[in-house]
C-alpha cells in the first residue's frame, strides 16, 4: 500500500498538507495511477512521451552559457529570464 | 532550434561517455524520468565530476556527440564551471558540476541507479536538488515527485 509523500500528515478531511502545498487523497490515486500506467511502459515510450521541445525565450537565444557558480546561475535566471518560466525563486 | 531529446541521443551519451570514461549521472527531471517518472521536460541534465581528467573525457565525447565547442569554451568545461547549458549540438544539454542540495559528487556516485546502463542519481538526491533550488517550478513539481520517490521506493529499495 503506498502511503502519503514523507512528511505529510493526513488531515481529517479527505486532503494532506505538505511543506510544498496541500494534495489531497484522490490526487495521490490519480498520481499513482500514472506511475504504474508508466511503469508498464518500456524505457524508450517512456522517453519518447516525455521529452518536448518549445522554444524559451532568452534561455534558448544563445548556443553556450557558462557560470563560475551555481548561486551566479541562478541569480542570472532570476534577473534576465521571464517570470512565467518558472526559473526565480519568487514569482 | 534543436530537435527534441530522444532516447537514440540517451543511448548515444550513454556509449560516447562510457568509451571515454566520462563520471556523470543523469540528475533532474530528465534522471526521474529515466527511473519512471512520468512527465515532461525539455532537455537533459547531466551532474559530472568536477576534475580535469573527467573534463577532458567530458569534451571527447561531447565532440564525439556532435557538440560544436570552441577551445575557449572546451578549456572552461575542462576547468569545471558550477554549471554549463550547451544549445550548440544535436539536442540541449546542461552540465551541473555543483548541483544545489547535493554536497559531493562521489555521494550521489556511491547511491546511483542503474537504468539500462544510464547511471541515474537516486531519487533522494534528485528531489534534495530540486527542493534546495527554491525555484517557483521545482517547488510545484515536488509534491508530485514526492509521491512518485514513495511508489518508486516501495519497488526497488
Amino acid at each position: 500500500m503506498l502511503g502519503l509523500p514523507k512528511g505529510n500528515e493526513v488531515a481529517p478531511s479527505d486532503s494532506t498538507t505538505t511543506a510544498d502545498r496541500p494534495v489531497s487523497q484522490r490526487e495521490l490515486r490519480d498520481w499513482v495511477a500514472e506511475f504504474e500506467a508508466a511503469a508498464r511502459r518500456p524505457l524508450r515510450t517512456r522517453v519518447r512521451y516525455a521529452f518536448i521541445r518549445t522554444y524559451k525565450p532568452v534561455l534558448d537565444d544563445a548556443a553556450y552559457r557558462s557560470f563560475d557558480t551555481t548561486a551566479e546561475y541562478r541569480r542570472w535566471c532570476e534577473d534576465s529570464l521571464p517570470t512565467w518560466l518558472g526559473y526565480a525563486r519568487e514569482v | 532550434m534543436p530537435a527534441r531529446f530522444e532516447y537514440a541521443q540517451a543511448e548515444e551519451i550513454r556509449d560516447s561517455f562510457s568509451r571515454h570514461q566520462v563520471r556523470y549521472l543523469f540528475i533532474g527531471k530528465a534522471g526521474a524520468i529515466l527511473l519512471g517518472y512520468p512527465d515532461t521536460t525539455q532537455d537533459a541534465d547531466l551532474f559530472v565530476e568536477k576534475g580535469e581528467a573527467n573534463g577532458r573525457a567530458l569534451v571527447l565525447g561531447l565532440a564525439e556527440l556532435g557538440f560544436d565547442l570552441t577551445p575557449d569554451q572546451e578549456a572552461e568545461i575542462v576547468r569545471g564551471k558550477d554549471f554549463v547549458q550547451l544549445k550548440n549540438g544535436p539536442f540541449d544539454l546542461d552540465l551541473v558540476f555543483a548541483p544545489d542540495g547535493i554536497e559531493r559528487f562521489e555521494d550521489a556516485w556511491r547511491r546511483r541507479v542503474e537504468v539500462e546502463g544510464f547511471p541515474v542519481c537516486h531519487i533522494d538526491d534528485i528531489i534534495a536538488s530540486k527542493a534546495a533550488t527554491g525555484r517557483v517550478k521545482d517547488r510545484e513539481s515536488l509534491p508530485r515527485l514526492r509521491a512518485f520517490r514513495d511508489y518508486w521506493v516501495e519497488r526497488h529499495g
